[in-house]
């Protein structure tokens, strides 16, 4: 061997200038100290020489296309060369990847150096990548990629916890099936791994997933293994290892988290706090009082009669005015009403009609009954002042019936401070809740697009 | 607190800000009664300035 | 990555990848190719790594609140891959086994089978097989077999607790628990087999310190 170089070489099979201790040390049970057999460490390296001029060579590259060449005869070789073959095969296969094996970066706090690729498919379909990433302090990691996006992958080394009847558990995080037991082959390997990794290797997987993660699980009758990746913001993987970003588009990823979420949750929230906020106006400001009642007695023959009621005082500066009406008698006819109210003092006059009517009979299908019984007029901002309301109601039997009609109606008008504007609640919180559902829409919509891909959506594939 | 929320926040501010104000002024688009041509008595009576007062 | 010495010139060539099949030495310009399993077989097969582990005779850390030593060390190699097991003497005189496989450390330690109720293990004992995925439970918790395999001890260093020799072979099962408990069986041919419980650890959690030094890579400090 020669001289060991200044700076301290990787020595795996011991220092070799141990001496061996005179005795054993105090306390040991018959160890004994062994000389490492040099076994494993056969000459490794050849010397690979020009064949025409015996100077040494170098590896050209043209874009994809690799040749070797003589540095000082300037002759290619030839590639019926077994070495020149085995080198040129490399070169060229190491290029062809995205990203070439011997890169290094930093990714999440950590240096690692990319030592081998893998591509897997589903027995030839929908192929994907896997980097092998390398830190020897650190262990090893994956990086996959399906064009999409990237994800950082760990093994793991307690098994997850069974939660419910198909779901995963690590951490407390619960992961749901999103792809079912598939077999899963190497098409493509390069580089270096820590096991024999071969072209045709099977295995069976099926993967987990929440938000931003994924739980993937491979066994075949040798191991059983479980892992765990994250996925990677498209800068991560340009910071990292200074290679585009993938360009995205196509289904979202099954781990990935919806950009919606946050939005159409906080939307929610706001538009719930604001719905709360127009329900305690409603019932703070919303309601009616004071009710005066009059009452009419009518005949249903078309006559008109009136009624007033008053005073009524307004305090505010502007208010509602609600005056309902019910006829709990009439049958078989209708009242018509019209109402004046009257500022006393400035003589201003508003005006409103309203009907009440009731119908019923019999036909082919049975009993039928329409109309309304009672109802209310509502009068809006009113100004403050004092006031008297005139009624005017007149009563019709409905003649074509042929069924029986009351005669009469008993017509009980109440006027109240006041009114409960449903229309405008429910216009308000159309209002606000409409972006939000939107919001809420695009969210569901991204989701049961993410989720069309998985074999557990429950959903409506009619094929496979 | 994206700026979509934030303007969010403040459309619901003034919806509820209207709706307050249509609910102590009872104002409503809805409202049945309207206010009515010209200035009448009870009855049908113009009470109206009805011409000059002066004697 | 590992260091081969230049057929031309002796100085250290340093190739950084395994399957890496040939450079150029920086002082003589030589070319230097390697001579492994799997150079020649670019795209179909993988190429294993170097044998160059962070733990070297020498490490020490803290396990279970006790300091240890690492004072010797076995590398069993499988049809696969292969994997380290490094001695670990502690201050109050007992033993256990930092085993490094495919980048991941166990500390275990050594205890008897006959207390054992674990059928799984008594099955093994006995010189029955077991299958990956089989479940059992050891110490009140549910393990599942991981690896069960054959291998061959391919080099040996440093001081250990039995003969010096290569080349015997051992079937060795892996089991795991939901906790990052984990647990080894060993049996060799005409020998009584062992058992051994510890944890899944990681370097940091050691407290590791004198780690071996790798060109190219700095260093963590730990503890």
């Amino acid at each position: 061997m020669a001289e060991p170089p200044e700076e301290d070489p990787p020595r795996p099979w011991g220092e070799g200038n141990t001496p061996a201790p005179a005795a054993p040390p105090a306390g040991s049970s018959g160890r004994t100290v062994v000389v490492p057999p040099d076994s494993s460490m056969a000459a490794a390296a050849e010397q690979f020489n020009c064949p025409n001029c015996g100077g040494s060579i170098e590896v050209k590259a043209a874009g994809y296309t690799v040749s070797i060449a003589c540095q000082y005869c300037g002759s290619v070789l030839d590639v019926t060369n077994p070495d020149v073959q085995i080198i040129q095969r490399y070169e060229e296969e190491v290029r062809k990847l995205e990203l070439p094996l011997g890169s290094r970066g930093v990714l999440r706090g950590t240096e690692w150096e990319v030592i081998g690729y893998l591509r897997r498919s589903e027995l030839g379909a929908y192929p994907f990548d896997e980097y092998l990433l390398f830190n020897p302090y650190e262990g090893y990691r994956w990086l996959d990629t399906d064009g999409r996006g990237w994800s950082l992958g760990n093994q793991l080394v307690a098994s997850p916890q069974q939660n419910g009847l198909v779901g995963f558990q690590v951490d407390g995080e619960f992961y749901e099936p999103f792809y079912a037991q598939t077999p899963t082959q190497v098409d493509y390997v390069l580089g270096e791994f820590y096991w024999r990794v071969a072209v045709g290797e099977e295995v069976v997987a099926a993967d987990f997933v929440r938000p931003g993660k994924m739980l993937s699980w491979e066994r075949n009758d040798r191991e059983s293994v479980w892992t765990l990746s994250e996925l990677l913001e498209p800068h991560e993987i340009t910071d990292a290892f200074g290679i585009d970003p993938p360009s995205g588009g196509g289904l979202p990823m099954p781990h990935q988290p919806s950009p919606y979420r946050k939005k159409a949750g906080l939307f929610l929230k706001i538009a719930l706090a604001a719905g709360f906020a127009l329900l305690v106006v409603t019932s703070l400001f919303g309601g009616t009082s004071d009710p005066q009642t009059a009452t009419i007695n009518l005949a249903t023959n078309g006559v008109e009669q009136s009624a007033k009621i008053g005073p009524i005082t307004l305090e505010r500066a502007r208010q509602a005015v609600t005056v309902s009406v019910r006829a709990p008698g009439i049958e078989n006819s209708w009242v018509d009403l019209g109402y004046s109210l009257t500022n006393t003092e400035t003589g201003e006059v508003y005006e409103a009609d309203n009907v009440v009517e009731a119908y019923s009979g019999r036909d082919s299908e049975g009993s039928w009954s329409e109309g309304s019984r009672s109802s209310s007029s509502k009068f809006s901002m009113v100004p403050a002042g004092t006031y008297q309301l005139d009624i005017y109601a007149a009563g019709t039997q409905w003649r074509e019936s042929g069924y029986s009609s009351s005669s009469g109606a008993q017509v009980e008008v109440t006027i109240q401070r006041g009114a409960t504007f449903y229309s405008n609640l429910f216009l308000a919180l159309l209002v606000i809740f409409a972006p939000a559902l939107w919001q809420w829409w695009k969210h569901l919509s991204f989701e049961s697009r993410r989720k069309s891909d998985s074999d557990f959506s429950g959903g409506d594939d009619d094929d496979d | 607190m994206s700026r979509g929320a934030i303007i969010f926040g403040l459309w619901c501010l003034l919806v509820t800000g209207s709706y307050s104000y249509a609910a102590v002024t009872g104002y409503s688009p809805f409202a049945d009664g309207r206010r009515a041509e010209g200035a009448r008595g009870p009855g049908g009576v113009f009470i109206g300035r009805g011409g000059p007062r002066h004697k | 990555m590992q260091s081969e010495n230049c057929p031309n010139c002796g100085a250290e060539v340093i190739f950084r990848s395994p399957a890496l099949p040939a450079r150029i030495c920086d002082y003589c310009h030589a070319t230097v190719k390697r001579i492994a399993e799997g150079v020649e077989k670019a795209g179909e097969v993988a190429v294993l790594p170097f044998d160059v582990s962070p733990v070297q005779i020498g490490t020490t850390g803290e396990y279970g609140g006790k300091h240890f030593d690492v004072i010797g060390r076995i590398r069993l190699g499988y049809d696969q891959g292969a994997w380290n097991d490094w001695l670990c003497f502690f201050t109050d005189n007992s033993y256990g086994w930092l085993s490094e496989s495919d980048g991941q450390f166990q500390m275990v330690i050594e205890r008897p089978i006959d207390g054992e109720s674990s059928e799984l293990i008594q099955r093994l004992a006995q010189g029955g097989d077991v299958e990956i995925g089989e479940r059992t439970t050891i110490d009140g918790s549910d393990f599942v077999v991981a690896e069960a395999r054959w291998a061959k001890c391919i080099g040996a260093e440093g001081e250990l607790p039995f003969a010096p020799e290569t080349d015997w072979d051992v079937f060795n099962v892996d089991l795991r628990d939901a906790h990052g408990f984990a647990a080894n069986f060993e049996r060799e041919e005409g020998e009584p087999p062992a058992f051994y419980v510890g944890r899944y650890v990681t370097l940091a959690e050691l407290k590791a310190k004198n780690l071996r030094a790798i060109h190219g890579w700095k260093m963590p400090v730990y503890g």
